[in-house]
């Protein structure tokens, strides 16, 4: 019995750079070409200023904690193997209030502190998907 | 224009709820109408306004025989059912119709184990936003619960001690509630003792699924006056809405929708959050009903949690709430029970759960990205 796929994103969306850029190891996020407002999830449209001129850029994929979970159940078959997991809300330092959601990685539940610094890495789930995760930034 | 008619609540009722009951969306709402239209003293044919969440008004007038309807309306993804219930109040005050009935029926969602299994899938993946949630392994509103609870253990006075206090003081609530579906008495051990679903929410902060069809009738106060009921009185509404609905991406986790949505609520009337004799506030995940708490001026910001530990909130404290049990007791009747456990709250018919001489009522629906509240008075 083959393992089971993991959930992918749905194919041919606006959001087709976010999930390239993870495969190339960049973190990509939607920007306004008209007024460098950052958006994100990608629309086809800039909520402050109405321009349809957006494109994704690589940000920084530095930021801090806003909230966390620890999920104890499998809710697709793909978990099964992977609960507890940790998901996460991140703030990208790029732009306040600019918020990813993703996993925590490399990091004890009881260790996670609301707030603190985190840095982007990539995970490859399958041969078509690799996610951006983050874990504890290392102090420079 | 014509000035607005006031409105009130003529009948409340439930179809047999229960988990996996075997019965189809239709027959819950036919249970339910019934039930309604007994409770008012009503029959069929004077209903002529129709909305429902969840299957068809026009199918289940027409199966019911009501109609012609002068009005109807079937209501999309909205913050539970305070959603029909503010339509069917719009609709009577504006005189589309007389006598409006408000359904929400609400089918078990599979179980996590049927979903891992591959045997069911809470959600096709092919929504977009969906898609940007799913490879990180999100799938399912306790996960956003999650979030949202442990911003709001950061943010606020409130333990997982208070969580378990909330949890128990609901159980003694549904103790004396026949129609609950969870009657065993519950310990703060007990709930401590419950398995994490998505930390820190645990099995004990979710509503039970199951089958439900709820149904209440509005129609005019005047017309109230005259059927078998006490009315009860809508004093104001209001719905909310704050942003999309990836409730993972709320600016604020912990002062959302409910927070505007309070604040509408009470500039749309002279009574004040101290005239709430009771309040019957959505508890999907327990961390809704602390933010209600705080958005309705229930209690200081912040206070949640230990203004439940204090005991106000149980039957006999300050301010009782959710004397039905919640729907983490009675089963998701999503939000219905709140409304319909108010209006026996003031009708006086509440036996050994009533809150003595209750006269406003609050009742409030659903978190984050939106959420609906209204205002009952004893009429
Ligand atoms: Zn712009």
């Amino acid at each position: 019995m083959s393992a089971p796929a993991p959930p992918t994103p749905a194919p041919g969306a606006i959001s087709e750079f976010f999930w390239s850029g993870a495969r190339r190891g960049q973190l990509m996020i939607q920007r306004c070409q008209a007024c460098g407002t950052y958006i994100h999830l990608p629309r086809p449209v800039c909520r402050a200023c109405h321009s349809f001129d957006l494109l994704g850029e690589p940000v920084s994929g530095r930021g801090s904690l806003y909230s966390f979970t620890e999920t104890h159940r499998p809710f697709h078959p793909f978990f099964v193997d992977r609960v507890p997991y940790l998901v996460a809300v991140v703030e990208l330092e790029e732009q306040a209030g600019l918020r990813v959601l993703t996993n925590l990685v490399r990091v004890a539940e009881a260790d996670v502190r609301i707030g603190m610094a985190v840095q982007v890495e990539f995970e490859r789930l399958s041969d078509d998907l690799t996610i951006p995760v983050f874990a504890p930034a290392v102090a420079a | 224009m014509t000035s607005l008619r006031k409105v009130a609540i003529a009948g409340v009722g439930y179809s047999q709820v229960g988990r996996h009951t075997g019965l189809s969306e239709r027959h819950h709402a036919a249970q339910a109408a019934v039930a309604a239209l007994g409770d008012a003293g009503l029959d069929a044919a004077d209903i002529d306004g129709a909305t429902t969440w969840g299957g068809d008004a026009t199918d289940f007038a027409w199966m019911l025989g009501m109609g012609p309807l002068r009005w109807h309306l079937n209501v999309g993804v909205s913050p539970a059912f305070i959603t029909p219930a503010i339509h069917a109040a719009m609709a009577v005050a504006t005189g589309q119709c007389d006598v409006c009935i408000a359904f929400r029926i609400m089918m078990q969602q599979p179980s996590a184990a049927q979903i891992a299994s591959g045997a069911a899938t809470l959600a096709s993946p092919s929504m977009e936003d969906a898609g940007m949630m799913y490879p990180f392994g999100d799938f399912s509103p306790t996960q956003w619960a999650g979030l949202l609870t442990n911003r709001y253990l950061h943010d606020s006075d409130a333990t997982e001690e208070h969580f378990a206090r909330f949890a128990v003081v609901q159980r003694e609530h549904a103790v004396r509630n026949e129609e609950a579906l969870q009657r065993t008495p519950l310990t703060v051990e007990d709930y401590l003792a419950a398995p994490y679903i998505s930390k820190p929410v645990r099995l004990l902060d979710c509503d039970l699924p199951c089958d439900s069809g709820s149904a209440v009738i509005f129609t005019t106060e005047e017309r109230a006056r005259d059927l078998r009921q006490k009315p009860v009185l809508v004093e104001a509404s209001a719905l909310s809405s704050i942003r999309d609905m990836n409730f993972e991406l709320l600016d604020d986790m912990t002062h959302t929708s409910p927070a505007h949505c309070a604040q509408v609520l009470w500039s749309r009337t002279s009574l004040k959050p101290g005239d709430v004799d009771c309040a019957q506030l959505y508890d999907g995940f327990s961390v809704i009903t602390f933010q209600w708490l705080e958005a309705l001026g229930l209690c200081d910001p912040g206070a949640a949690g230990p203004f439940i530990a204090e005991g106000n909130t149980r039957l006999g404290g300050s301010l009782p709430v959710n004397t039905d049990g919640g729907a983490c007791n009675v089963g998701r009747r999503h939000g219905a029970n709140f409304c319909i456990e108010a209006t026996r709250q003031l009708r006086g018919t509440c036996g050994v759960r009533q809150v003595d001489g209750a006269e406003v009522a609050v009742w409030a629906n659903a978190v984050g990205p939106f959420s609906g509240a209204m205002l009952l008075t004893a009429g």
